[in-house]
């Protein structure tokens, strides 16, 4: 598992940062573009969203208590957090231009 | 288990611990100044980043202020002393906290577009009332440099135990690394270093933990073996004390600690009003691995029967003890190292840029309010020291720093109802919000002290909820949110 989590983490870290390129590329275009930002603030429904990673935190915890394979979900996850901030690079909107 | 496996590393130099300090503050230079001379020009880029702050950078740089340093060690301590039911009350209001913060940042983004701190919604919201905007600036204050403060004594802690230096030259060390690197970009440094350190947190985090686990023989199973034989409730998540110990006033306090500060409070104005919401909502989930990560090397040190005596006796030094004593090779010691840094650094550097901002608007705007461009952006600069150099002689003088932790907590507490009050119901009013938490100090505070932490803070949630509720149900008179539509930017960015 420790092999696993280490090459994972390599891919996880390269795709961190060609998001952290890309997000450092959008903010100096839009900088230098000088647009003004819209101010609207849209609907977002996130209460389920929210409620459910509540959930699954408490469930993964609890889940190291009957299971030992459920320890490295710990891990795991940490590496799915980096993968969702470089993710987060990617979703967001490219600057224009 | 045999904990005979634990020995002291002779490796570890203090010439290798600097080398981590430096290089990273070195590191995060260099990004700053490069961040300075792309995206700083004025006062409005330094404290809210154009409010251009992208998705991505607003995801990484939230999840690392919210990542103290003392909460990567904190989350094994907690399961170390209390199993698997201290790491639920640890990390499930964690995240909560975060993604709580949706709803007043939507709303006070929504109807006060073009504002940079809490205090100043404050000011408006309640007629430019002197009283109720100092009592929220103090606080802000006060929280940052506790912030500040408890991040700096906890790295500084780590380093000297894992390699030897002096914590006093390991204070300084580290604080003049953080602040000479946050002195040149403001928002935009804090955010992009951010960023950067939440990855410096998770990866190395998830490869040191599999590392321990995969040192120990028998692995997980011996582990898990070994904690549910030294008493059954170490892994089970439902051990009342552990709820009535520490996690119900815990998921109180970090309520208060994200809607409380202003640290989270630049942030919404400074993300692109679009992303907002998702913002807060990616962070908080994203946020809830990292402690149930490190949580894991708490079951470590219950199942090879450490004593809080082996590890210097405090046991928040369970984390670093079993990563430094295990056996594991330098390099995942310097990894583990390099998760606690970043945490503090991103942490302190987040606190830095939130104090500037205070000192412009809150500060320098509202009681100078004719002070040029040009002093006001030196001014803003030099204000990102100030927290620092100020959290570093309490440090420094050994004084103890129970009364600060301890008045932060009350400001903080007791400001957390009447705020969310002031943001969704209108009725709130003036004298509700000053009354509130004015007696919520005067009488919750003594009930804290004689009754203990539970009862103390249940008493000072609801004094203060109560008081603005019935003085805004006396008062009568409603306040049009949209109305802060009209206020205009205190600190525009100069025509080009």
């Amino acid at each position: 598992m420790y092999a696993l989590i280490t090459i994972v983490g390599i891919v996880v870290t390269i795709f961190f940062l060609a998001g952290f390129g890309r997000g450092l590329r959008n903010a100096i275009a839009e900088y230098r573009d000088g647009a003004p930002e819209s101010n609207e603030v849209p609907d977002y429904r996130y209460g389920g969203l929210a409620a459910l990673s509540v959930v699954a935190s408490a469930v993964v915890i609890a889940g190291a208590g009957f299971s030992p394979a459920m320890i490295y979900a710990g891990p795991l996850l940490a590496l799915v957090t980096a993968a969702g901030c470089g993710l987060a690079f990617f979703v967001e909107d490219k600057a224009a231009g | 288990m045999d904990k005979s496996i634990f020995a002291q590393m002779p490796s570890l130099t203090p010439t290798l611990g600097f080398a981590s300090m430096i290089g990273l503050g070195l590191f995060s230079l260099a990004l700053s100044y490069g961040v300075k001379t792309l995206l700083v020009r004025n006062t409005h880029d330094f404290i809210i980043a154009d409010r251009r702050v992208g998705f991505g950078f607003g995801v990484g740089s939230v999840i690392a202020v919210w990542t103290w340093a003392m909460a990567v060690m904190m989350s094994s301590a907690m399961t170390y002393n209390w199993g698997l039911s201290g790491l639920f009350w640890f990390v499930v209001p964690n995240g909560f906290a975060v993604m709580a913060m949706i709803p007043f940042a939507r709303i006070l983004r929504k109807n006060m577009p073009e504002g940079y701190t809490i205090s100043e919604f404050v000011e408006y919201r309640f007629n430019r009332s002197k009283v109720a905007t100092a009592i929220v600036t103090v606080t802000m204050i006060f929280g940052i440099i506790l912030e500040i403060l408890i991040n700096l004594k906890g790295t500084s802690v780590v380093v000297s135990t894992v390699f030897g230096i002096d914590w006093r030259v390991a204070t300084v060390v580290g604080i003049v690394c953080v602040l000479t690197y946050s002195y040149f970009g403001g928002l935009w440094t804090s955010v992009m270093t951010g960023t950067l350190n939440t990855l410096m947190i998770t990866v190395p985090a998830a490869i040191v933990v599999a590392a321990v686990y995969a040192k120990i023989p028998g692995g997980t199973q011996a582990v898990f073996d070994a904690a549910g034989a030294a008493d059954a409730r170490n892994l089970s998540v439902l051990r009342p004390d552990a709820a009535a110990g520490f996690g119900i006033t815990l998921a109180f306090g970090l309520l208060a600690a994200t809607v409380s500060d202003q640290t989270f409070w630049q942030k919404v104005w400074a993300v692109k009003s679009r992303d907002v919401g998702r913002t807060f909502l990616w962070a908080g989930a994203l946020f809830y691995p990292i402690p149930i990560c490190l949580g894991m090397l708490g079951l470590v040190g219950i199942a090879f029967g450490l004593k809080p005596a082996d590890i210097g006796g405090d046991i928040v030094a369970i984390g670093p003890y079993i990563v430094s004593h295990i056996g594991l090779g330098l390099t995942l010691v310097l990894l583990y190292v390099l998760v606690i840094l970043a945490a503090c650094y991103s942490t302190i550097d987040g606190a830095s840029a939130a104090l500037s901002s205070i000192v412009a608007v809150d500060i320098v705007k509202r009681y100078f309010p004719q002070t040029s461009e040009s002093s006001l952006f030196v001014i803003t600069k030099l204000s990102v020291l100030l927290g620092g150099i100020v959290a570093t002689l309490i440090v420094l003088s050994g004084l103890d720093f129970t009364t600060l932790v301890l008045t932060t907590y009350a400001l903080k507490t007791s400001i957390l109802l009447p705020l969310v009050l002031s943001i969704l119901w209108p009725k709130t009013n003036m004298v509700g919000f000053v009354g509130g938490i004015a007696a919520a100090i005067l009488i919750g505070m003594p009930i804290y002290e004689m009754a203990g932490e539970l009862i103390g803070t249940l008493c000072i949630v609801a004094i203060s909820g109560l008081t603005v509720l019935i003085a805004g149900l006396v008062g009568g008179r409603d306040f049009d949110l949209s109305g802060l539509k009209r206020i205009t930017d205190e600190v525009s960015a100069p025509a080009e």
